[in-house]
């Protein structure tokens, strides 16, 4: 198993500056996913890993061996493509067994091989087809196949599931985090979608700007982001333009919205009073009890109903929030036009610098 | 992402294929032209600079005269080209016409045939003893000779008018039909949907055919030198100006070339302006559908179809039967034998010999070097790419006739004599052809896929060894398919070869203009018959190999 190092990289295309200060350490057998829009920045990182472009500045480790210099057909990574890139011209076999033959296996392993690795992706018996032969998701597969049969140093993926269905891409998902698992293989994930890369990952790196936002396991990630981009990229946020007030109570300060009134957790180092606040549409409850919650009040815009949960549009005294409802019962949307009331814990809301989107973490530490 | 392919660069065999692609420029096309360039621009005797050429060139009426010929003959060719084209495409396309496929080898073997046979048939029918000109007079009607700017016009767009009609068809047929009925469906009528809809959406694949009717008529060399008679237009003009033998003036025939050049390279660029300025993008839902005509309406059609390609067949035809006619010398006797081609075989084999033997080496050449100058063209944008690539495009714009003035000078002399030789005939063939060769190779790559090949390369395999075993065999139908019509093309070669060719080196095309010219037609017709004969078979290769793109291979070649 070998670990990846990835020290004060730059990339530049151009005058454009792809890349900057990203410093970045995947462990043995760590399942890393590089999370960011179209862009930003984070598929051209899973290329200087495998080789296909050369950075400015910096350094690319695999193991104890750099590899800057090393051209891509030497770098030993197995890289699974976003349009599969399967060839054309092969037959399933053959595409398996295309680096194993560069590699100048004998005949005898290359077989071997290449049937254990299509077994392990559930496509035994389609040695003999032809690629235009088989479905989207099947020829993802023998894309995976062809490049964990190589058992190579690293597996990187470039949003190897963006072509398939929906349904198809939670198996897939699924499939590739269980053959992961199974073989033990550093992997670095690239996709633009936030759920599947809360499902599938060890640790999440999320990339915008060509800079690497925050790394952190999925719930960390998720529950507490390190700035606005990172909070408004990785799941639904609502975001309120605010000012902060006077002290609240113990490690509690006023925040004042627009119209509205909010008890929020005093952020440790800040020195001004422009901040944003951000709460999550599933942490807002519907009991009322508790008196150290904030409540509001609002009337109902809309909502949609998407199964497990109920999402609604409510107009807060001019502020327009979008709130969950888990395993809604029959009657618990609201209609539109009604008026309504929800609750925030002071905890569930996270403050961010207005100016920078830096995150203000309270005295308290996590909230 | 659009900056695949960007990243900083190791040497590697691409950067060595760059070099090769740099060298055979700078020998093959810089060095001659260079010297074309410097007799037009010195003093023969004194060897200053000098633009003594051009001044004469605008102040004598006899050079002047040549360059008007040129143009008219030139516009009246693509305006025939543009009658003959499109009525043919629209009819092909939107009703149905049988034996439209039929029409459409015939119009495409026509484009492909050697640039002199038509001239040379019509000739035979129209010339001074030509047989049905003869004919007519006995019956009373007395026509000219064809010789001069008819001649040329005819026989030119009776060849080029599939460019236009090929073009077009092409466009109609990806029209999107729901444009059309649109356009009905707010009250416009047929004749009103035409020209103010379908017309206005073909139109950039119209100018493109007829700005290449244009080029090929204006760089026409065969044509006019069999059927112009005295009517000199620039090719032939600087043909003549260098190999005359009472006045050989070199600078006269450089500056005749470059003024050549000029025009080409403003068709050119007239034409990138154009393609460029109107596309519509085509989101193809609902195809174009035939509609069957029935009655006095389809008779028209199929007789507008017919004729046209007719008459686009009819000198071709005559070729064929003329070289089984028994054959006296230059006299054409009674009833039918293979006496030509017993002439042909047993008087000249070696001619017959090099043409095979030459274009097919040149077309080995052209496969490999244009493949791999097209990958990197379409693969490696490096700096150096960048600026090979418009000069790898120069032989487009570089008139036969001009290529061989300049070859003739810059090669025979120290460091290459190789005028006389095998092997400039190759190179002639090679430098023609290759800008269409690497054109057709890069764009064949920009259809597959640059992940195929990272995933070679990932896996293990060297930029080298990836290309052999992922790009190649998935590049493999579309350079074959370029291969034939390379072949086909330098088969019929003659506006280059002719300046270049010594008796050894004699090719058919070379023998069929010198039959001709002797009179000896049964021989002409002979030899013009296999080089027809070779490039139907090569037609038909084209298509089993490539289907129906390779049609239209033909037309973007």
């Amino acid at each position: 198993m070998t670990n990846i190092r990835i020290v004060d990289l730059e990339k530049r295309f151009g005058d454009v500056k792809a890349l900057a200060d990203v410093n970045v350490s995947v462990g043995k057998g760590e399942f890393f996913t590089l999370l960011g829009p179209s862009g930003c920045g984070k598929t051209t990182l899973l290329r200087i890993i495998a080789g296909f472009y050369r950075q400015e500045k910096g350094e690319v480790w695999l193991g104890d061996e750099r590899v800057d210099d090393v051209p891509a057909h030497r770098r030993d990574t197995g890289m699974v493509f976003q349009n599969y890139a399967v060839f054309p011209h092969m037959t399933v076999f053959e595409n398996v067994a295309y680096g194993l033959r560069v590699r100048k296996l004998p005949k005898a392993d290359i077989e071997r091989r290449v049937a254990a690795s299509l077994r392990t992706v559930h496509l035994e018996g389609y040695e003999k087809r032809t690629p235009d032969q088989l479905s989207g998701g099947q020829q993802q597969r023998v894309g995976l196949a062809r490049a964990m049969v190589i058992e190579p140093r690293v597996l990187l993926f470039d949003e190897p599931l963006s072509n398939l269905d929906a349904k198809l891409r939670v198996e897939m998902r699924d499939e590739i985090r269980a053959v992961q698992k199974q073989l033990g293989i550093t992997t670095v994930y690239v996709t633009h979608d936030q759920e599947e890369a809360l499902v599938i990952s060890d640790r999440i790196a999320v990339v915008s700007g060509g800079r690497i936002q925050q790394v952190g396991a999925p719930w960390d990630v998720y529950k507490d982001p390190a700035n606005l981009f990172v909070a408004s990229f990785v799941g639904k946020v609502n975001l309120l333009d605010a000012e902060l007030g006077a002290q609240a109570g113990p490690g509690l300060r006023w925040a004042k919205a627009g119209a509205l009134e909010l008890m929020v957790p005093a952020p440790a180092d800040f020195a001004g009073t422009a901040v944003k606040i951000a709460f999550r549409p599933e942490d807002a409850f519907e009991d009322l009890d508790a008196g150290t919650r904030n409540t509001l009040n609002g009337r109902v815009e809309g909502s949609s109903f998407l199964g497990t949960v109920a999402s609604i549009d409510i107009d807060c005294a001019g502020t327009r929030l979008v709130i969950e409802r888990h395993r809604p019962r029959a009657g618990d949307i609201p209609a539109p036009g009604a008026e309504t009331h929800f609750a925030l814990a002071p905890e569930a809301l996270m403050l961010f610098d207005a100016a920078t989107g830096a995150r203000l973490r309270s005295a308290g530490g996590e909230a | 992402m659009n900056t695949r392919g960007t990243g900083t660069r190791r040497f590697d065999i691409w950067t060595l294929v760059t070099l090769g692609g740099f060298a055979l420029v700078l020998i093959f096309l810089i060095y001659p032209l260079a010297d074309v360039f410097q007799y037009s621009f010195t003093d023969k005797e004194t060897g200053a600079l000098s633009l003594a050429n051009w001044a004469e060139f605008l102040s004598r009426k006899y050079y002047l005269k040549a360059f008007i010929h040129s143009m008219f003959v030139a516009v009246s060719t693509t305006g025939l080209c543009l009658l003959f084209g499109i009525p043919l495409a629209f009819f092909t396309t939107r009703y149905r016409i049988r034996g439209s496929a039929l029409l459409n080898t015939v119009a495409v073997l026509a484009l492909l045939s050697p640039p002199f046979i038509g001239a040379y048939s019509w000739v035979t029918m129209l010339g001074r003893n030509g047989f049905l000109r003869v004919a007519l007079a006995s019956a009373g009607i007395d026509l000219p000779p064809i010789y001069g700017p008819i001649g040329i016009i005819l026989a030119d767009s009776l060849q080029y008018f599939p460019f236009v009609s090929l073009m077009t068809a092409g466009a109609l047929t990806t029209i999107d039909r729901s444009l059309e009925e649109a356009s009905e469906n707010l009250g416009a009528s047929s004749a009103r949907t035409f020209f103010r809809v379908t017309l206005p959406l073909v139109l950039p694949s119209v100018t493109g055919g007829a700005l290449i009717s244009f080029m090929m008529s204006l760089s026409n060399f065969g044509t006019p030198m069999i059927i112009g008679g005295n009517y000199l237009v620039l090719p032939t003009l600087a043909y003549n100006l260098f190999t005359s033998e009472i006045a050989e003036r070199p600078g006269m025939a450089s500056t005749v070339s470059l003024i050549l050049m000029l025009c080409a390279t403003g068709v050119i660029a007239l034409q990138q302006w154009a393609s460029s300025r109107r596309k519509y993008a085509s989101m193809l839902v609902n195809r174009p559908v035939r509609k069957s005509l029935s009655g006095a309406a389809s008779c028209l059609a199929h007789l507008v179809c017919y004729a046209i390609v007719g008459l686009a067949a009819l000198p071709l035809a005559v070729v064929v039967f003329f070289s089984f006619r028994n054959t006296n010398g230059p006299v054409f006797t009674p009833g039918f034998s293979l006496e030509s081609y017993r002439m042909i075989f047993f008087d000249v084999p070696k001619t017959v010999a090099n043409s095979f033997l030459y274009s097919l080496v040149a077309v080995v050449l052209i496969a490999l070097v244009g493949t791999l100058l097209g990958f990197i063209v379409a693969r490696r944008r490096t700096m150096a790419v960048k600026v090979l690539d418009p000069l790898l495009m120069v032989p487009y714009i570089v008139p036969g006739t001009v290529l061989g003035i300049g070859y003739i000078v810059a090669f025979n002399r120290k460091p290459f004599f190789l005028v006389g030789t095998a092997t400039i005939m190759i190179m002639t063939y090679f430098i023609r052809r290759l800008p269409y060769s690497v054109r057709s190779a890069a764009s064949i790559l920009k259809q597959i896929d640059p992940a195929l090949e990272e995933a070679g390369i990932n896996l293990g395999s060297a930029p080298g060894r990836t290309f052999r075993t992922v790009t190649l065999p998935l590049m493999k139908a579309g350079i074959v398919s370029g291969a034939i019509m390379s072949w086909v093309t330098s088969m019929n070669e003659l506006s280059a070869s002719i300046l270049l060719y010594v008796g050894r080196t004699m090719t058919m095309p070379i023998k069929v203009y010198l039959s001709v010219l002797d009179g000896f037609f049964g021989t002409a017709s002979a030899m013009s018959t296999i080089l027809l004969a070779v490039t139907g078979i090569a037609l038909y290769l084209v298509n089993r190999w490539a289907g129906k793109s390779g049609t239209s291979a033909v037309v973007a070649s």
